[in-house]
C-alpha cells in the first residue's frame, strides 16, 4: 500500500509537484505566477525538494534574462504518484499505515 | 530541523488534491500557441512534401535538402517562440505537434508524401501541389486537436517521446530518402 509522502504532504509541494506534471520543464516565474505564492516561498520549497531528488533546477535565459528552470525528475514523478495513490486512499477511507 | 508534516484527514487530503489540479490546470490553460503558430508549420510541412516531391520526380536533389531546411527554420522559429511566450517547455508538442509524431500527423504525412511522389513521377504537378497541401492541412489540424487533448489532461500529455526514439526516426527518415534519392 502507497504511503503519504512526508517531502510533498505540504499542500505547497502537492500544488508545486502537480503542476510540474503539465510541462517538462518552466521558467521559475511562471510557476510563481501558475502557484500564486512569493519568490521566497517558492524558493524554499524548490530547495527542500530539490534535496530529496524530486525536483531539478537550471540556471538559463528567458526573454532575455538569467532565470531558473525547474522540473521534475522521475524519482519525485514516482515520489508524487505514490503519495497521490495514498492521499486517494486516504479519502477512500482506507487506513494508511504509519511509517515507523 | 524539520518536524514532522502534519497528517490530512480525508477532508484535508481532498482538498490538497483539487487545489493542486486546479493549478495545473491554470497552468496549462494559460499555455498559448504563437500567432500563426499552426499555419506556418502547416505550409513548412507543405513546401516539404512538394521539394520532396518534386526532387524525386525532376531528379533534383537540392530541391530535397531545401525543403527539409525551410521545415527546420520554421520549426526551429516557432518553437522558440512558444518557448518564449509561455515559459515553458512542453516535449509532447515539440515532438507531437511539431515533428509530427502523432498518430495522425505522421500517417496523413506519409499518406500525402507517397501520393504526392506519385503525382510528380507520373508529371501530375497540380495534382502534386493538392496532395502537399492536404499533407500540410492534415499536419496543421493534428496539432489543433493535440493542443485540446493537452488542455483536457496536461500531465498525460505534457512528455514527449524520447532524444533516442527522435533520433531513430529521424535516422530512419533521412534513410528512406537517401534511398529514394538513389533509386531516382
Amino acid at each position: 500500500m502507497a504511503e503519504l509522502d512526508d517531502h510533498v504532504v505540504a499542500p505547497a509541494r502537492l500544488r508545486l509537484m502537480t503542476t510540474l506534471t503539465a510541462v517538462s520543464e518552466a521558467e521559475f516565474a511562471t510557476v510563481r505566477e501558475a502557484l500564486d505564492v512569493s519568490d521566497s516561498v517558492l524558493s524554499k520549497h524548490l530547495g527542500a525538494l530539490e534535496e530529496v531528488g524530486y525536483v531539478r533546477r537550471h540556471k538559463g535565459v528567458h526573454r532575455g534574462r538569467r532565470t531558473t528552470w525547474i522540473s521534475l525528475t522521475p524519482r519525485g514523478r514516482k515520489a508524487l504518484s505514490a503519495h497521490v495513490t495514498a492521499l486517494q486512499a486516504l479519502i477512500d477511507g482506507i487506513d494508511w499505515a504509519p511509517r515507523l | 530541523m524539520e518536524s514532522k508534516p502534519h497528517r490530512p484527514t480525508a477532508t484535508e487530503a481532498s482538498a490538497a488534491l483539487l487545489d493542486a489540479e486546479v493549478a495545473r490546470a491554470r497552468l496549462a490553460d494559460h499555455i498559448v500557441t504563437p500567432s500563426w503558430f499552426f499555419a506556418s508549420i502547416g505550409v513548412a510541412i507543405a513546401v516539404q512534401i512538394a521539394t520532396t516531391a518534386a526532387g524525386l520526380g525532376g531528379d533534383a536533389p537540392r530541391l530535397i535538402a531545401g525543403g527539409l531546411a525551410v521545415f527546420a527554420a520554421v520549426a526551429g522559429i516557432q518553437l522558440a517562440r512558444f518557448r518564449r511566450a509561455n515559459g515553458v517547455w512542453l516535449g509532447g508538442f515539440a515532438s507531437r505537434v511539431v515533428l509530427g509524431t502523432a498518430t495522425a500527423a505522421s500517417v496523413t504525412y506519409a499518406l500525402a508524401l507517397a501520393a504526392a511522389i506519385w503525382a510528380a513521377y507520373g508529371d501530375r504537378w497540380w495534382l502534386m501541389a493538392l496532395w502537399s497541401a492536404v499533407g500540410g492541412a492534415a499536419y496543421a489540424l493534428s496539432g489543433g486537436r493535440w493542443m485540446q487533448s493537452y488542455r483536457g489532461d496536461p500531465a498525460a500529455h505534457a512528455r514527449g517521446e524520447s532524444l533516442a526514439w527522435l533520433a531513430l526516426m529521424l535516422a530512419a527518415g533521412i534513410s528512406g530518402l537517401v534511398v529514394l534519392v538513389l533509386n531516382a
